[in-house]
């Protein structure tokens, strides 16, 4: 019996619950992480542009400057054969 | 934004108090409430333009203020398993201090007795201890639980006596120790 009444107090404790509001300042709080949070598409497109831009341009110098190699390594070889004029 | 300001302030003044009572009930810490009251409604913000009204606004506000709850209790005890041999973190001591949790809800002279009880509810499996809260602490009926928790009506009431049977065990055997401690 008593250990009825303990369980059942227990038990009733929880009636009469009311339902309790959060501070004040909370959607404050919660606006300014959806700020933070939020980036717009705008940016988003202007980073990706930005990074292809910087790729094409590291890719082209890249092609760029074999080329120039290239062009070197043959411009040499016929400064040499036209000092000599042997061709071995 | 997907949605205009003023909507969702309405929103967030209609459902405030369910979405942080709910994570008090869940969580028993009012830092912690407050916290995930915040990512509750940060992703009601994000996903409001993809609801697609197949339950009600209420429901589906549940659902996710629960879910976040889970999310974030096997969270706390994820980090607590990963400080188990160093030192105690602080979500470990904000763990252990739970019992000691007074709601703000609760009404003064209950509130010794409320602390016994939410210390047992901590204590049921995860399903129990939901459908516990949102039918004794919520006050929501059968059909609106299992419309949340995406169950049929039997399974909840299923778990509701489950959770009650085995909170009567829990608190049949703190009388026993109480009343051992006392003689």
């Amino acid at each position: 019996m008593e250990k009825e009444n303990f369980i059942n107090e227990i038990f009733n404790s929880a009636n009469g619950i009311t339902k309790v509001a959060p501070s004040d300042d909370l959607f404050f709080k919660i606006q300014n992480r959806i700020e933070t949070n939020t980036i717009s598409s705008k940016t988003i497109w202007l980073v990706a542009a930005s990074i292809i831009v910087l790729c094409t341009i590291n890719v082209g110098i890249i092609i760029n400057s074999k080329a120039i190699i290239r062009e070197k390594s043959e411009v040499n070889l016929a400064n040499e054969l036209h000092k000599s004029n042997q061709l071995y | 934004m997907s949605i205009n300001n003023s909507a969702f302030y309405d929103i967030y003044k209609e459902y405030k108090a369910l979405v942080y009572t709910t994570t008090l009930n869940y969580l028993q810490n009012i830092e912690d409430a407050e916290e995930v009251t915040q990512d509750v409604f940060i992703k009601v913000h994000e996903s409001l333009s993809k609801f697609n009204q197949k339950s009600s606004l209420k429901t589906w506000i549940y659902r996710i203020t629960i879910n976040t709850c889970l999310d974030f209790i096997k969270h706390k005890k994820s980090k607590k398993r990963l400080f188990i041999f160093g030192v105690k973190s602080n979500s470990e001591h904000e763990l252990l201090n739970i019992s000691n949790f007074e709601h703000p809800g609760i009404l003064m002279e209950n509130k010794e007795n409320a602390k016994i009880l939410f210390n047992a509810i901590n204590q049921l499996t995860e399903n129990q201890k939901t459908a516990f809260i949102l039918s004794k602490l919520d006050g929501l009926g059968n059909v609106e639980i299992a419309q949340i928790m995406d169950l049929s009506i039997s399974s909840v009431e299923s778990l509701i006596f489950r959770a009650k049977t085995a909170l009567k065990e829990k608190l049949s055997e703190k009388f026993e120790h109480y009343r051992k401690k006392n003689t």
